[in-house]
């Protein structure tokens, strides 16, 4: 599968790395009436647009989603600021690495041993921030 | 295969610049490697950079460091569903040279401290990430390998100053302890509002800037929230711990959204647009769960040493991670003037630390960090000092006015907390911070 | 492609090079753009056609020259192309601002002058993105132009023959054969910028970025604006319909149907009259008293 990004660059996927987006909402959806400022209701799509992402072409993350099938607390799926994992119904974890803040969040709380296997993306590419 | 360098310095964040610099400025040859594609581009923090460590590194920084204000107000403030306890401090004298704390943007700050070691002399080579440590047949770290073709850098000394992940100081085995609860995930968002808003917002005038520091935000995820000024615009986050954060099942930027509709925080952030949104990690488990600092030609410093010091009130990290570099920077200088590879740098960084500020400060305040984030430091004691603050300025008359203690004795006895509880907190905070 | 004949393809391949800020900053209250060198640098096309330029060399054995006109700061992209593996690199002193015809001209002297006989190039650059450059340069410098490719190979039976793709619309593709002299122009999927070697970017830190002066531009701006239209204030945000009613009522509210209101008139009437009438219709409204 190639597909081509904003910049232009061609993004090979990786089997394992899909480019899906969580169909669950979970961004900053008002709970209450009344909650809904400006500020607060910010899709999740748009918050992580703020963000500079230079993606490489291999990924720096992998999931053996054969043990995330027997995950019972599947912490990564909260955590991971970038909502970058998605449970699927077989029980596996489909995830991006394209979006990444490379914070190391998802393999910290992971507690199986050898679900996520982690690094740096390749120099020069990955976040990139400009005021923070 | 490059030429062989004295040391090769990985990361050039503010550990990994100070060292480099501290190499040049002592003769040394040395390689600064930078994975992202500038300095300061992989780096985010809640704060505030305290610069009285770059007196000895940079004269008169303060002239030239991007800085974008000057912290002259320094708010503690303790939050529960509908109540604000603040502890409000200002002075004028951190306003003007030499300063105390300023706010910047980190990929600025970085940046012009990576450019002043290459200007010392240091070979900066910025995308280039490294992969592992590089040893000889003997086993013995000769250097790093990096992600390029032919990428192999030969080093007579590697610091490493990779960050919070650090992979090569895992890889040396220094690390013992890197579970999940030593470890808080920071997750900010910079929010633009015009220069004249904030100045009113929070009473500020030219350059001078605030720093909130925030507690009882992250309903029951145990951390702590923040808000600093820059120049137009503002940065607000929470520091959230990650066996909480996994527990609660709750997405940070939510309880980042919560946060921000509090009554005594929405009045200062609304109406700001989000111009950056940043999250990383943070090495909060203090002085107990700090790594070695090396061995044989490795040296690790700042973040990668576990170096930030996240103590309640003191919350400090880029001068822990500047003053760590340049000792590391120091001890390599020294051992290669003592006659190079025979000399071992480790023992003169360890010495240089325990006598500075770096590691003194992570051993009086090691207790600091389970006190903070206890569920009484939490979530009671706010509740109790507002309710407090409450019943004290309540005017309920006809009712006569209570007695302080008297006060005191029925809230505490509402809050839940046991007085052994709050006898041990206090007498744990003033060993930690006395 | 090994030697064997009498000329091996391009024996210079000249690669045009512009740096731009990739990610401008624009204030969307006053339009100012707002560009930062750290995050400048080579286009996704331009590093195509350096990736492209470089292969060739490769294959030919051919020296690959990269020349960029520009501020000082295209000097860091310059070196990140010596880096990668081009020999030689020039800076031609100008602005980012500069028309592109002048632009073209400046690089035509200077291929020209190197001997070039085949230039590569984006497609057109990020920020004025006009695409112009390729083929002001091909006819200053006399040359064939292939511009918008996808794909460049040489074609195998002709010791300099080229292959190359482009796009068309519909989905077609063009498949053309390519002769130097040529200008190519290539879209930024065309290739992937390879890793530059450490001991290169090491050298290339060092290396020499010869500099020639600005050329004196031929005229006024060959893009210049002639008439600016009249001010349209922005559509104007209305509440939405209270959420108590139902969807049919919101439906209704917010076209506008089936609410009772005059029916609009066409009427042909001499000039005073018509005056007479408009100012009448704007007293009816409220607008004037």
């Amino acid at each position: 599968m190639r597909s081509r990004s904003d910049d232009g660059t061609n993004l090979a996927h990786t089997a394992e790395a899909t480019t899906t987006r969580p169909t669950t909402p979970v961004g900053d959806v008002p709970r209450e009436a009344g909650r809904s400022d400006a500020w607060g209701s910010m899709a999740f799509e748009d918050r992580m647009a703020t963000v500079d992402f230079r993606v490489a072409e291999k990924a720096h993350i992998e999931v053996d989603s054969e043990v995330c099938r027997s995950c019972t607390t599947r912490s990564c799926v909260g955590a991971c600021p970038a909502a970058l994992f998605v449970p699927t119904a077989d029980g596996g974890i489909l995830f991006n690495y394209e979006e990444c803040f490379e914070c190391g969040t998802c393999y910290m709380i992971c507690n199986n041993e050898g679900a996520i296997t982690w690094s740096y993306p390749e120099g020069g590419h990955g976040v990139v921030y400009k005021k923070s | 295969m490059t030429e062989r360098f004295d040391a090769v310095v990985v990361g050039a964040g503010p550990a990994g610049s100070a060292a480099a610099l501290v190499l040049a400025q002592g003769g040394a040859s040395v390689c600064l490697l930078e994975r992202g594609p500038f300095p300061g581009s992989k780096n985010m923090y809640g704060g505030v950079i305290y610069g009285r460590i770059l007196d000895g590194l940079i004269p008169q920084w303060w002239d030239e460091a991007p800085v974008q204000r000057w912290v002259t107000r320094r708010c503690t403030t303790m939050l529960t569903a509908g109540q604000a306890l603040t502890i409000d401090y200002r002075t004028s004298a951190w306003g003007s040279p030499p300063y105390n704390g300023a706010t910047a943007f980190r990929p600025d700050f970085d940046a012009w401290l990576a450019g002043k070691a290459e200007a010392a002399g240091a070979v900066l080579v910025c995308s280039t990430t490294a992969t592992g440590l590089l040893r000889n047949e003997a086993g013995a770290i000769v250097g790093v390998r990096t992600d390029r073709p032919d990428g192999d850098i030969e080093a007579r000394t590697v610091i490493a100053c990779d960050g919070v992940n650090s992979f090569l100081a895992k890889e040396a085995g220094l690390y013992h302890h890197a579970e999940a609860d030593h470890f808080t995930l920071g997750v900010k968002e910079v929010l633009a509002l015009p220069r004249r808003d904030i100045e009113e917002r929070f009473g500020l005038r030219g350059l001078e800037g605030a720093d909130f520091e925030i507690v009882g935000c992250t309903g029951d995820v145990p951390g702590g929230g923040f808000i600093y000024t820059n120049l137009d615009s503002i940065a607000v986050g929470l520091v959230l711990s990650l066996p909480g954060l996994a527990a609660s099942k709750r997405r940070p930027e939510d309880i980042l959204a919560e946060m921000k509709t509090h009554p005594a925080i929405a009045p200062l952030v609304e109406g700001a647009e989000l111009k950056e949104y940043s999250a990383h990690l943070i090495p909060e488990g203090g002085y107990d769960m700090m790594p070695e600092l090396g061995q044989d030609n490795l040296l690790i410093a700042g973040d990668a040493a576990a170096m930030c010091l996240a103590a309640g009130i003191w919350l400090e990290g880029v001068n822990f991670a500047i003053g760590s570099g340049a000792a590391a920077g120091e001890a390599v200088v020294e051992a290669l003037t003592r006659g190079g590879v025979v000399a071992q740098p480790l023992e003169g960084y360890r010495r240089r630390l325990e006598n500075s500020f770096v590691l003194a400060d992570h051993k009086k305040l090691r207790r600091a960090p389970g006190l903070v984030l206890s569920d009484r430091v939490q979530s009671r004691y706010p509740q109790l000092a507002c309710n407090l603050a409450e019943r004290m300025f309540t005017v309920d008359n006809p009712s006569p006015k209570k007695g302080m203690v008297a006060l005191g004795r029925q809230e505490i006895k509402r809050s839940g907390v046991r007085l052994r509880d709050l006898a041990r907190d206090a007498w744990t905070g003033l060993r930690t911070f006395g | 492609m090994t030697a064997g004949g009498a000329r091996l393809g391009a024996a210079r391949l000249g690669v045009a090079m512009k740096w731009v800020d990739l990610r401008p900053e624009i204030d969307s209250l006053t339009g100012a753009v707002h560009t930062d060198a750290r995050f400048s640098g080579a286009s996704g096309a331009d590093q195509a056609a350096l990736e492209l330029a470089l292969q060739l060399g490769g294959t030919w054995g051919a020296d690959v020259v990269v020349v960029s006109v520009g501020p000082a700061g295209s000097e860091t992209m310059l070196r990140e192309a010596l880096a990668a593996g081009a020999t030689q690199a020039l800076r031609v002193d100008g602005d980012t601002a500069m028309a592109s015809q002048d632009v073209a001209r400046a690089l035509a002297e200077t291929f020209k002058g190197l001997g070039v006989d085949l230039v590569l190039c984006g497609d057109w650059s990020l920020d004025r993105g006009s695409g112009s450059v390729p083929a002001f340069l091909a006819g200053a410098m006399g040359f064939a132009q292939a511009l918008g490719l996808v794909s460049i190979a040489p074609d195998g039976r002709s010791p300099c023959g080229l292959s190359a793709q482009r796009r068309l619309d519909g989905g077609r593709r063009e498949r053309l054969r390519i002769q130097a002299p040529a200008i190519l122009s290539v879209e930024s999927g065309a290739a992937r910028l390879r890793r530059a070697a450490l001991t290169r970017v090491i050298e290339a830190r060092k290396a020499t970025v010869e500099v020639r002066p600005a050329p004196t531009p031929v005229g006024a701006p060959h893009l210049a604006p002639t008439r600016v239209g009249p001010y349209r204030p922005r559509a104007r945000t209305l509440p939405p319909p209270s959420l108590t009613l139902s969807p049919r009522e919101r439906v209704l509210a917010l076209t506008g149907a089936l609410v009772e209101r005059t029916p609009p008139q066409t009427l042909v009437l001499e000039a005073p009259e018509a005056a007479e009438r408009i100012l009448d219709q704007l007293r009816t409204w409220g607008y004037l008293t």
